[in-house]
């Protein structure tokens, strides 16, 4: 049985036929005309064979509108996740949401509620709690604390990685930086897993030789991928939410004849979700409603064409605490990507645009995306639900409903019933220390790390893992990208978190 | 010389056009007006404007609309300064770019428009600025200020190396090096030996500012 939480009613639509024809019209126009500067000269040629025009000086690739539809055509509207434990595995497409733990740079202290680098247990016990919240259902190992203490940044990624694929036995994302991919993808094979890579993109209209690099090289290996878009109206795209759909259905078709014409039927999907500017600051806002309504109309545009969501909305807010702000944009924004198709959400944990990771959020988002996997489920509608015979039965008052079989068997079927989320009688409250749910959720972190064991991983495995870690170790340090200072705390730091692993063990 | 002219030109720019702006700095020059003064009234318009936005009466785009009206101007007044002998003055000179492996262009190009509007003179070196870029560009233009940005945790590294190439050239006395970007910390700015941090575009402005005296 899969996982997941699929939707079982129509799709919220903002944009009438006419509309979503005006926008594909105006991208397929805008990729014929202006294309795309694409920074690989080996795509370019690929591209040229496939029959685009090619200005080889200004790296401009132009795009024929028969090959962007039949590119378009060609992409999977499903592909599978292998997760380490098959019970998670994941079939991403049609009406099912997913939903990932989120991601944040830094750690943060609830003391001060200021952030610093995170250390090395606390990565490990945050890919822990993921693992043992039912409503993750990827793990995002890379993009949690990615600023890790004493781990040289070209090490980031694989490091955060490698403990994903220890302490969770659930789908991994990964990402690219420096050809990072090369190990990622040792360590995924290693592990028998898929990885879910989310590639580089440049908005307006620019793809890099990296983001090149590493989609090749993960199609290589089979596995999926995913582009993220990155438009912040009014700076990489324009200030509109129509002319912001242009430019990001523009790029996922000029990605969907990458792709396609690399390795026809090349399982994509397409990270979007355009959040407008704050013209003050220069600071994307993403709490707020043009990045729902976009994600919703982008998620209508996409399904249309059957592609594959990750949707953005609600995958932070702009608000340094947990506090009603950091709750209320989260949620809202996850409910219009759920609502509106989405297929993968970025949402436990991660706040304050991208700069901070909370465990504690964790799991207080966890109860929000139970509660949004419940309301897509809708209600069944049948002769048993109905309950005409029942409401027949009990009558009119003293009739009630407690005691009779019927709400014995549905009651606990209907309502998502939340871990953290205070639902205590007032009275009860006052003599149990008047928590909130924060406080709830701190006890829930700590709960967790007391009690669940992730799936270990098998000694061939884990030699597989280290072996493809120890060789990035070496080849990042061989090529300068790790001085023998940063070297030396880097080892110090691995030796931490060895005595820590060994203490807690 | 003809008040009017510059008027016209300070118009032009605050009303961001900056085909007329090239057209009337080219205008006062035939009506020969000293261009160090066409230059004083860019400087003076474009202050008017980033005190503007300072105050919160302006935004973004009408800051960068104007900063772009302005550097449409500027290379018809340079060559005129050039012409004439006179170096071009500002409140200092800024080399900026995003590092190698980052491609954020946005904070960037905030960041160096702020600092046009200041009366700065910058040299933007665009996205993905490799070591070498920056140590040529600041051989150069011998900058009183070198700005680099990154976005991405992966990518700050590259910002000491910058350092450490400017140290290796022996440039790095010579002038003052500040970093910026969502992914690093004044205690990372420090640890890689920059004189100076800001997580925003306008507090790197101040920084300078302050920097610089």
């Amino acid at each position: 049985m899969l996982i997941g939480f699929t939707r079982s009613f129509p799709p919220l639509e903002m944009l009438s036929p006419e509309e979503m024809e005006s926008i594909h019209r105006g991208a397929l126009y805008v990729l014929e005309k202006t294309g795309m500067e694409i920074g690989h000269p080996a795509a370019r040629q690929q591209l040229a064979d496939a029959g685009c025009s090619v200005d080889v000086e200004t790296e401009r690739v132009r795009f024929p509108a028969w090959l962007v539809e039949d590119c378009l055509r060609k992409v999977p509207t499903h592909f599978r996740l292998r997760a380490r434990n098959p019970e998670q595995d994941l079939m991403v497409g049609g009406d099912t949401l997913y939903f990932m733990q989120g991601m944040g740079m830094q750690y943060l202290d609830l003391e001060t509620w200021e952030t610093r680098p995170a250390t090395g247990a606390e990565h490990r016990d945050a890919m822990i709690v993921a693992d043992a919240l039912p409503n993750v259902h990827l793990a995002e190992a890379w993009e949690i604390y990615t600023d890790r203490r004493g781990i040289p940044p070209v090490m980031v990624m694989l490091e955060n990685l490698a403990n994903g694929i220890r302490y969770s036995s659930k789908v991994q994302v990964a990402g690219n930086i420096q050809d990072t991919e090369i190990f990622a993808i040792m360590m995924a094979q290693a592990a028998g897993i898929d990885l879910f890579p989310e590639i580089e993109h440049a908005s307006p209209l620019t793809i890099h030789a990296g983001g090149v690099n590493a989609a090749y090289r993960y199609m290589d290996a089979a596995m999926p991928i995913c582009p993220a878009l990155g438009v912040a109206m009014g700076a990489a795209g324009p200030a509109t939410i129509a002319g912001s759909l242009v430019l990001q259905v523009a790029e996922t078709m000029g990605w969907a004849v990458l792709t396609q014409t690399y390795r026809p039927g090349a399982p994509i999907a397409i990270h979007h979700g355009a959040g407008a500017l704050d013209m003050r600051t220069g600071i994307d806002i993403w709490g707020g409603p043009a990045v729902s309504v976009s994600t919703a109309m982008m998620n209508q545009i996409l399904r249309r064409y059957g592609i594959p969501i990750w949707s953005n909305a609600g995958f932070a807010s702009d608000s340094k605490k947990i506090d009603f702000q950091a709750g209320f944009e989260k949620s809202t924004g996850a409910l219009m990507a759920a609502l509106s198709g989405g297929h993968l959400q970025l949402f436990q944990g991660g706040s304050s645009t991208e700069l901070l990771f909370s465990p504690e959020l964790m799991v207080m988002d966890d109860d929000v995306a139970g509660w949004i996997g419940r309301v897509l489920q809708g209600a069944q509608i049948t002769e048993e639900t109905l309950a005409v015979d029942v409401i027949n039965e009990v009558g009119p008052i003293p009739g009630h409903y407690l005691g009779h079989a019927h709400t014995r068997e549905f009651w606990n079927k209907e309502d998502y019933f939340m871990a953290v989320a205070d639902h205590e009688p007032y009275s009860a409250w006052l003599t149990t220390g008047k928590k909130d749910m924060l406080s709830r959720a701190t006890e829930k972190v700590a709960e967790i790390l007391a009690s669940h064991k992730p799936m270990p991983l098998s000694d061939a495995e884990q030699e597989g893992v280290n072996g493809a870690l120890n060789e990035a170790r070496d080849h990042y340090r061989s090529k300068g990208a790790i001085s023998d200072a940063d070297w030396s705390n880097y080892m110090n730091e691995l030796k931490l978190e060895e005595n820590d692993r060994l203490a807690t063990a | 010389m003809s008040e009017r002219t510059l008027t016209d030109l300070a118009k032009a720019v605050q009303e961001y056009d900056g085909d007329q702006a090239a057209l009337l700095a080219q205008q006062a020059l035939d009506e020969g007006t000293e261009p160090v003064a066409i230059l004083d009234a860019l400087t003076a318009c474009i202050r008017e404007v980033g005190d503007a936005f300072g105050a919160g009466d302006l935004f973004l785009p009408e800051l960068v609309g104007a900063a772009d009206a302005m550097e449409s101007a500027m290379p018809i007044v340079v060559a005129a300064l050039k012409a004439e002998g006179t170096t071009r003055t500002s409140a200092g000179k800024v080399v900026a770019g995003t590092v190698a492996g980052d491609i954020h262009n946005i904070g960037k190009s905030i960041f160096c428009t702020l600092l046009t509007a200041d009366g700065f003179e910058v040299i933007d070196l665009g996205i993905d600025v490799g070591v070498d870029k920056f140590i040529a560009t600041v051989k150069e233009e011998e900058p009183d200020v070198v700005a680099m940005s990154a976005l991405l945790t992966i990518t700050a590294q590259e910002q000491q190396n910058v350092i450490a190439a400017l140290e290796s050239a022996g440039m790095r006395d010579d002038l003052k090096v500040i970093v910026g970007g969502g992914a690093i910390s004044q205690r990372f700015a420090e640890s890689i030996g920059a004189d100076g941090y800001s997580p925003t575009a306008p507090g790197g402005v101040t920084l300078v500012r302050e920097m610089l005296g």
